[in-house]
């Protein structure tokens, strides 16, 4: 494996830096925090509102630079990440790692001292556990990395519920969940068909250790946790009959798509549409499920 | 930033023309965050005294 030397006199320039927070990642982190934000009960005004999304983002943009620092060597081998700035030669690791523990330790004081310390302690929980636990402890030890990678990914809308209300309940709880089991059948559905990817870079990908056949049947089961999460807030009287139906119609294609994938037998990743599908659809399926969430709010007001 | 080895080559002039143009990029960009920061906190306190004060 090589890692492209970085010149002793080599200065990150800022679009490398900005590309450390991983900002495509990212706005889904800032579109699920708003979506926690907006459905919260009460009113926050919008000055401290704005500051809480930029904190979320910016212990986002941390996390990602973390997680970068740490897998330098994994981004090298697989063309996807090959060419990002660590990788690439167009940055030191000691200024990436100054860089996350920076915006790391700003964004959680900022949403300290602006909002309020449950969600200052959520969002630095989160990049605590996307960074060590996650990155550094899981990923390359358990097929289930990306079930444990969920969670983190899964905090935005808990912490913006916070910053409005000052607690947490059943509300944001069912949001997490939500995020945490659509993760799994997300990112297994890609793994499939770049398989080849993963294993070159000798991380354990459910895929790669359990099999394909394996990887499908749990893609299924996850899909109707996934329903009966996104279903239940309407179920329990929480959010009105816009998101309920959203959520039904949209949690049924889900996993009709997923057992499709389910059924399909085929191993090679250009013959893969079922997949390909699902992962197509479940992008569409978090923005539409989160943005109904928000019209609801919106039409209930 | 990384620490330069003693041993390395001094830059070329057009490699230091460079190095400079990234660090004045990177300046002026650090100094609208700067500016950013400074109205945000200004806004924050204004919205947290009229909030204890009502």
């Amino acid at each position: 494996m090589t890692i492209a030397s970085t010149s002793p006199y080599k200065l990150a320039s800022a679009q490398d830096l900005f590309a450390l927070t991983k900002p495509r990642v990212m706005s889904l982190v800032i579109f699920t925090a708003i979506c926690g934000l907006l459905s919260a009960p009460g009113s926050i005004h919008p000055v401290i509102g704005f500051t809480a999304i930029l904190a979320i983002s910016l212990g986002a943009g941390a996390s990602a630079a973390l997680n970068q620092w740490y897998e330098h060597d994994v981004d090298a081998v697989m063309k996807r990440t090959a060419n990002r700035p660590l990788p690439a030669g167009r940055m030191d690791r000691e200024t990436a790692l100054h860089f996350g523990i920076g915006l790391a330790v700003f964004s959680v004081v900022l949403m300290g001292l602006a909002v309020n310390w449950l969600s200052a302690g959520v969002l630095a929980f989160s990049i605590f556990f996307y960074a060590v636990v996650y990155t550094i402890w899981l990923k390359r030890s358990t097929p289930q990395n990306i079930v444990i990678g969920g969670a983190a990914g899964a905090f935005p809308p808990v912490i913006g519920w916070a910053a409005v209300t000052g607690d947490i309940t059943l509300m944001p709880i069912l949001l997490f969940a939500i995020i945490f089991f659509w993760t799994p059948p997300h990112f297994w559905a890609l793994a499939l068909f770049v398989n080849s990817d993963y294993s070159k870079a000798g991380i354990p990908m459910m895929p790669v250790v359990a099999g394909r056949q394996s990887t499908r049947r749990q893609i299924a089961v996850y899909s109707l946790i996934l329903a009966a999460c996104a279903i239940a807030p309407f179920m329990f009287g929480m959010t009105g009959v816009v998101y309920g139906t959203v959520a039904i119609v949209l949690s049924t294609a889900f996993a009709f798509l997923s057992f499709r994938v389910a059924l399909s037998k085929t191993e090679d990743p250009k013959k893969m549409k079922a997949e390909k599908h699902l992962f197509s659809f479940s992008i569409i399926y978090l923005f539409a499920l989160f943005g109904a969430l928000i019209a609801d709010r919106i039409i209930l007001l | 930033m990384s620490k330069i080895d003693p041993d390395t080559k001094p830059m070329s002039p057009e490699e230091q023309k460079a190095y400079q143009a990234r660090q004045k990029h990177r300046a002026a960009i650090m100094a609208g965050l700067l500016f950013f920061l400074v109205v945000l906190f200004y806004l924050i306190t204004f919205v947290k005294i009229n909030g204890s004060a009502s």
